[in-house]
Order: C-alpha cells, then structure tokens, then sequence
C-alpha cells in the first residue's frame, strides 16, 4: 500500500508543521508513505468562488501527480471532499476518467477507517474543544450531523480519545459554520467575522485551551480572529495532537 | 390557448423524467406507536397548551365541564348527548345549539363552545373536528373549546389518522391541537391569537 | 468585493445586540427542530419520502392537477388557473368585484407576497386585512416580511407596542406580547365578522380530493373563512400532492421542521364551499413550469415553504431577511432568486458559506447549497462576477498552475510577514478588517522535504 501525502496549498506555505505530523504520523503507523512534489491547489478555492472552470487544469495536474499511488491522503477535510466530489465531474470535460476521487481520504477519516489503530503513543495533557467543519461533517462524514437524526459518532473524538492524558469537549451548537468559506471570507466580511468570533468564543466558553480540527483552513479563519481579539485560546490541527511526541 | 391549456402544456413540454409514485407502507409501519395510547395522549395535551381529561366512570359529563369553566355564560354545543361508555349522557350545560344564530358573527362573545372530536392523534394531540353543524364558526370564535372524545378513537401518529378520518357533507374538517398561540411578537409564545384561548379534550 | 447582500449585513450587524438576539432566537428555533426530529425514530425515512412525493408529484403535474381540477369542480367549487402573477391578481380582483366585496382578509400566503396581490387590490379600491398577526403588524407599518413563517420576526415588541397605541388603542408604555396580542384579537374579530370575502394560500392541494390544506396556529384562516361566504384560496401548482396518504407524511414534518412544533394548531381541509357560499380555487403557474425543464435546480419545487433552512442558516441568523434583494430571504430564498430573475437577484449568491446545513434540515431534501454553488459557477456567463474575485481567482490559478512559480512563492511569502502594518490593514483588505493575516512559516513543507527535514 502506497501513500502519497497531499499537502494542500496554505499547509504548505503557513502550517508545514500540519504536513511534517501527517507524515510522521503515518510513518510511525508503518504505512509507506511519500510526498510528490509540485504540489499547488487542489482549486477549491476558484470553484467555491465560482470560477470551477479555473480547477480543471489544476484538477488534471493533480490527477496525474498522484497517478502511482494506491491513496492519496491528506491534511485538510474540505480540500479532500473537494477532490472527492468534483473532480470527476470536472475532469469528464477534458474527456479524462478521473481516478483520485476513489482513493482520496483525509488523514482523520484514513486512519480511523482504514488504518484503525487501537493505541497511540501521543500524550497531550491538555483541554481541547473539537473543530467539527462543515465539510469534515456534512461532506465526509466525519461525525453525525447535528441536525440528522442519526446515532452520534465522532471520528474526531474517537483519535483523539486515544491520546494520553488529553481532555475532549465539544462546544455549543458543535457543528455552526464557523465562516471560513473560502472567499467568502472576504467578500461577506462583517457576516463571516461575525461567525468566527461567535464561534471562538463557543470553544472559549467550554474551558479549552486548543480549538483542534480536521481543516487547517477553518483553524487559520479562527486564528486570524483569536489574534485579532487576543483572546485566550489557540488553535492546532488534530493531527499534531494525534502526532505529538513522535 | 386559455391559460388552463397553456400551462398544461408548459407543464408537458418541461417535464423531464418522471418519477415513480413511493409506496407509504414501509414508513407507516416504522411509524412512532404508543403501547398505552391514552396516557400518551394526556401526556402531549399539555405540551400543545392544553389538557386532556378522561371522564371517570358515573361522572356526569356536564359536571365536570361546569367545574372547568365556571363563569362560562354563553355556552354552545353541537350534540344533544353524548355516548359515555355503554349509556348516552345528555349535553344539559349547553345554552344554544350554534346553528340558532342569524349569522355567523353572531356567535362573537361564544364563552365556550362543546364540539365532538372524531379522532385524536398521540403524537401531537391533534383532534379531528369533521364539521356537523352548518356555522363552523363555532369551533374557532369562541373562547374556550371542549372537544369530546371516544377515549376508543385515540390513534399513535398521523398516518393512521388520515386513514380514519373524512370531511363528510359539509366538505370541511380540521385538526385542532391545542389552543390557538402565536409567537410573533420576539417569539414569545401566546395563547389565544384569534381561536380558542383554551382547550380541553374530554375522553369519554 | 462586495454585493449588496454583503454591504446590507454589515449595516445589520452595526446594532450588537438585535443581531445577537436574532441569531440567538432563530437559533433556538432550529434548536426545537432539533428535539421534535429526533424525538421520532423514522424522522430520516420521512424527509426520504417527502422528497420522493414531492419528486412524483412534481413530475406528473400534468395529471395531478387535472385530477384536483375534476375533484375541486365536483365538490362545488370554481377552478381557475393563471399563468402570472398579473393573471392571479386579475381573477382575485374579478371574483371581488364580481361581489362587490369592500372589505377583504387574508391568512398569511406567500404566494400573494410573490406575486403583489395587496397593493394590486389595493390600488383598485379593496381593502386587504391580513389576519396573521406578524402579518398585520407588518402592513400597519408598511413593511415586508423578514422572515417566511415569523414575518416580523425583526420588529422589536417596543415598536410593536407604538403602533398598537396609534392603531388599537392600548395603554401607551404596555409592550407585554400577551397584553398586545389580544389586543390585536379584538381588533381583528370585527374585521373577520365585517368582511365580505376571505383568502387563504394553501400548504397543500390534494389531487384525489379536491380539497386544499391550511396550516395555521392563530387560527386565523379559519376564522376568515368561516365569517364570510365567499372564499378564495390560490397555490403556486407545486402544492399539489396525490393523497391524504401523503398528508401524513408533510403534516408530520412541517410544524417540527418550521417551528419546532408536534404539528401546528389548526390544520384545516376545505372541500367543499360553505352552505349557500362559494368556493374559488386558482392555480398559479407564474414561471413555476419553466423550472421543471431546469435538471439543476428542479428541487426547488420540493420546498414546503417551512422556514427551516432559514433558520439553520448561519449567514441568515446573523443579516437579516432585508439584507436579502429577494422577497424569500434565506438559503431557499437565494435559489428561488436566481429562478426568477438571474440579473435581479446575484447579489444573495454571496450570502452562503456553503455549510450545508441548510440541505439536512430541509423536509423535502432540496439541495440547496448544491444549488448555490451551482449559481456559482453562472454568474460569470451572467455577466455578473465579482471583478475582484475574479481577479483573485485568476491570480490563484496562474500562480497554481506554475509548480516552479509557487515554489517561488512559497520560498518568498515570509518577507510578507515583516511588511508594515499599514500596509497589510487598510481599507482594501476585507480580510484584515476582522482578522490579523496568517502568518507563512519561516519555511514551506516543499523546503522542508527538499531539505530532508521532514
């Protein structure tokens, strides 16, 4: 079983450390993992925007970047679901079958369903408020939809509860959008500012001292916010609680 | 073209594919059902703002309406009597039958109104009122509502209800759950908005 | 980068707490949805159905509407169909005039909303009562609806407590919601007795009978109907389902969708006229056939009109219904925008963060944020995308298409964290007008791994 390791754009450039966890992470559960270079966009951000026409060359690239591998896996819920989703409807306009969609996994839900370790060596002593994102939760389902009436499960919750010493909280209204949503960010300002600050101090209110998820790019929204207001909390990507100590 | 054909037409060049009628059958099955349905049914009355009451055996019907509503004056009722049980009891506290009005407006100022439920459902407490008198006015105009019931008549959800119910002659039916609220004023929730303020289910 | 949904939300969020108190009631609203759904176990095989019905139904409109046709005829009633909204207020108006009818109620309708039935009766001399009470409060203070199930839901009860003093006479200074809604009750028994016709919409028109289905909680509809013998009742044809069998499954979920309620008060069949009375049904295309040719977006003919997804909305709890250019604000509202008019109503595509919450609490299952995203990717052949997000977009897939350009950049973006203040914040980057930027990191994971430091 071959890996190779997607790092999506804004990773790459602001959160390595993101990519550098997945890696070891993945290493120390003895999967065969390597990273091909080149790597941009997966252009989620141009389609979101709605410009998906924009994607479709980056969709190719990254088509064939990934070709040899048997999965592709990732640190980032939404880029992953993006791929998953769309890709093979983008890229039957090139008259390319597309063969990412099938093998694509973020690094949560590919650990948790695929690799299904029972013990961690991780220790994080520390009171962490999950980060359930949209896409993470309504997209790829990795946890029950707050609004479906469906048996609670929390993938999340689930790796996480296999570090030592860590303390595990949801905040209130668990799965609120937190106004990331790409250039929405930008172009609805007032409301998505709004979102993030409501949702900040929803994780501040439960006591924690990280806000931890799945989706780096609702983490760099919330972060943006958190030094903005210099409030009391920080925030960090699942995967290097779940990577610490390695 | 009329406008009648010109939309049928609209319609049959727009339609694309066309999609099979679901059968109901598997979902009316799984539907919620309550073992005891008439403490169900008392148990949701209060949650839609209003009660149920089940008429004990030899208590008069009208007694116990009389101690619900004391300082009723003008009070209407659709039925002469009442089945309770094996016997009839006769409906004595009504002072008018609502079809004696001259017009339907004439009702306004209806302290209370008696009218007959036909089925009650357990999971929202909604009553069937299939309209037997010619003024159904009645059953919205006056203040207070006292629905009576066959505790026998007592369905677990909607499905089976609609299965039970009809709107007979007059071609109008309502389910009522409860008094008549509103929230509309920063959702603070009110009882009475132009209905009934209060509403008692009586199980007979 | 801005729309005028964006720019109207921004002035919304200006006043803190009436922001925050909307959010905060809308939310408790979804929050009662919640606890109504999950209180039955087969709450997702419901909407599954739902939206199978509504997936038959509007793909035999056809044949269902002339089954309802038949059925309405042969229970006395009087069967019109009109094609606009010009053609809906026209037969209204003949049918009044036709009675010489004064006065006039109405139970709430979005349908009259949609097509501007009060202000084209209105100009021709009849006057219109609405009878819901939101309803009411708002046409005393000439306003629209904010909100599609609670229209005044924006109103503060101080305001509401002036206006009843000017137009019902209540204590000046008693804003008690009890206290001014009965006195809203009073008011309005004399115009439901003093009317000569009343109108309702209709949630549902049943094809196998004939009869169309009222949901209300005031009561309002039926005290209408019940005063004045003449009754007109007018739906937008995708209202139309096959049986009573199917009632059983909407009736189930509206009021727990909407309102977070078991089911609403009142739910009320009308089959045939009154004794002595008369029964007007209309059924209203107005662009509604058109929408079944859209593969895309032929969902949005599922919609029960429920209010739900308005609700669940993040963007909506927190601007508004005004800041929305469309009379249905919301995530429904967006799509049902871009139906009727494209060039009109683009500004509302902007108002989604694509959370998708809004498709799992929809009873019929539209895909909403599906649809938006949809409208998306159009508005460029519109003619109508953000130059600026175009822009930027344009920029991204230049720089991303280039792996050697974007290794360069990514070598080069920390020289952005040292650059003055000034000129990261100002008025040009709406990012940094609510968050600092994120800082890029002394060396990208591309380094790092070319370095063998991974």
């Amino acid at each position: 079983m071959k890996v190779g390791l997607f790092v999506p754009c804004y990773i790459n450039a602001v959160y390595p450390q993101v990519g550098v966890a997945s890696y070891k992470l993945l290493k120390s559960l003895g999967v065969d993992v390597d990273y091909p270079l080149d790597q941009t966009c997966c252009g989620q951000p141009m389609a979101n925007a709605g410009f998906e026409d924009e994607s479709v060359k980056l969709a190719r690239r990254f088509d064939q970047l990934f070709e040899k591998y048997d999965y592709i896996v990732g640190p980032s819920a939404s880029c992953v679901v993006f791929v998953r989703d769309n890709y093979g409807r983008l890229l039957e306009k090139e008259e390319h079958r597309c063969q990412s969609e099938g093998k694509i996994y973020d690094i949560c839900e590919f650990v948790h369903d695929m690799i299904r370790p029972t013990s961690l060596q991780a220790s994080f002593p520390h009171k962490v408020s999950i980060q359930n994102s949209c896409h993470g939760v309504r997209l790829l389902h990795l946890s029950s939809p707050s609004e479906l009436n469906i048996p609670y499960y929390n993938k999340l919750r689930d790796l996480l509860s296999l570090v030592k010493d860590i303390e595990i909280v949801e905040p209130e209204r668990p799965d609120e959008c937190c106004g990331f949503g790409g250039m929405f960010a930008v172009e609805e300002h007032a409301v998505s500012g709004q979102m993030g600050r409501d949702k900040v101090k929803r994780h501040i209110d439960t006591g924690a001292e990280y806000i931890a998820g799945a989706d780096s790019s609702c983490l760099m929204h919330q972060s943006g916010i958190i030094a903005r207001e210099k409030w009391p909390i920080k925030t960090i990507h699942v995967v290097e609680i779940l990577a610490s100590g390695l | 073209m009329s406008s009648r054909e010109d939309i049928l037409e609209s319609i049959r060049r727009n339609t694309r594919m066309r999609y099979e009628k679901p059968d109901y059958a598997q979902l009316e099955e799984e539907a919620v059902k309550y073992p005891d349905l008439l403490a169900r049914f008392k148990e949701v009355m209060p949650q839609m703002g209003g009660r149920a009451v089940v008429l004990q055996k030899g208590e008069d019907v009208n007694k116990v309406i009389k101690g619900l509503y004391p300082n009723a004056v003008r009070i209407a009722a659709t039925m002469k009597e009442v089945r309770c049980g094996e016997g009839m009891q006769p409906v004595t506290c009504a002072t008018f039958h609502p079809d004696d009005v001259r017009c339907s407006g004439d009702l306004d100022g209806t302290d209370l109104a008696i009218i007959q439920g036909r089925v009650g459902v357990c999971e929202n407490g909604a009553v069937w009122i299939q309209q037997d008198v010619e003024q159904r006015a009645v059953y919205f105009i006056a203040e207070a509502l006292v629905i009576l019931l066959d505790r026998h008549n007592l369905v677990s959800n909607m499905h089976e209800a609609y299965r039970q119910i009809d709107t007979g002659e007059y071609g109008y039916g309502v389910f009522i759950s409860g008094p008549s609220k509103t929230a509309d004023i920063e959702q603070a929730l009110v009882l009475g908005a132009h209905g009934a303020r209060d509403v008692t289910v009586i199980l007979v | 980068m801005s729309t005028r949904h964006s720019k109207a939300a921004e002035l919304f969020l200006k006043d803190k707490d009436l922001a925050a108190w909307h959010d905060e009631t809308l939310w408790m609203v979804r929050a009662k949805r919640d606890n109504q759904s999950k209180q039955l176990p087969e709450w997702e095989h419901l909407r599954d159905m739902a939206c199978a019905i509504k997936m038959y139904s509007n793909s035999h409109l056809d044949q269902l509407l002339l089954e309802f046709e038949k059925n309405a005829l042969a229970n006395g009633a009087h069967v019109y169909w009109a094609k606009d909204a010009e053609e809906y207020c026209s037969i209204v108006y003949n049918i009044l005039h036709g009675h010489n009818v004064r006065h006039f109620i109405k139970s709430k309708s979005m349908l009259a909303e949609e097509c501007g039935l009060n202000e084209f009766l209105e100009e021709k001399g009849i006057e219109v009562v609405e009878s819901d009470l939101g309803e009411r409060i708002l046409q005393l203070m000439h306003k629209k609806p904010s909100h599609i199930v609670m229209p005044a839901i924006h109103i503060k009860k101080e305001e509401i407590g002036e206006l009843f003093v000017k137009e019902m006479n209540t204590e000046p200074g008693n804003n008690d919601q009890t206290y001014l809604t009965h006195a809203a009750r009073k008011n309005l028994r004399h115009k439901f007795i003093e009317a000569e016709a009343a109108m309702t919409g209709a949630n549902f028109a049943v094809a196998s009978t004939g009869e169309c289905v009222v949901c209300t909680n005031e009561g309002n509809a039926d005290m209408g109907t019940s005063q004045p013998k003449l009754q007109i009742t007018a739906f937008g044809m995708e209202k139309i389902v096959p049986d009573r069998g199917s009632l059983g499954v909407f009736t189930r979920l509206l009021a727990r969708s909407g309102t977070g309620q078991a089911i609403t008060t009142y739910t009320s069949h009308y089959r045939k006229p009154r004794p002595g009375g008369e029964l007007h049904i209309i059924i209203v295309d107005n662009g509604r056939s058109r929408i079944l040719a859209d593969k895309e977006h032929v969902k949005t003919l599922n919609c029960l009109r429920c209010g739900a997804c308005m609700n669940t909305c993040p963007v909506y709890r927190r601007s508004g219904g005004y800041s929305y250019t469309y009379f249905i604000p919301g995530p429904i509202g967006i799509n049902l925008g871009m139906l009727k008019a494209p060039l009109h109503y683009y500004d509302n595509v902007s108002a989604c963060s694509l959370c998708h919450s809004c498709q799992n609490v929809c009873p019929a299952k539209v895909d909403l944020a599906d649809q938006i995203y949809r409208w998306r990717q159009k508005l460029e052949d519109l003619g109508v995308a953000s130059t600026s997000k175009k822009a930027m977009s344009g920029g991204m897939k230049f720089l991303m298409e280039r792996p050697g350009l974007f290794g360069f950049a990514l070598k080069n973006a920390p020289i952005a964290n040292s650059l003055p203040r000034w000129m990261m914040y100002n008025d040009l980057n709406d990012w940094g007008k609510e968050h600092e930027m994120p800082k890029f990191a002394r060396e990208s994971f591309n380094e790092m791994w070319k370095k063998k430091k991974v």
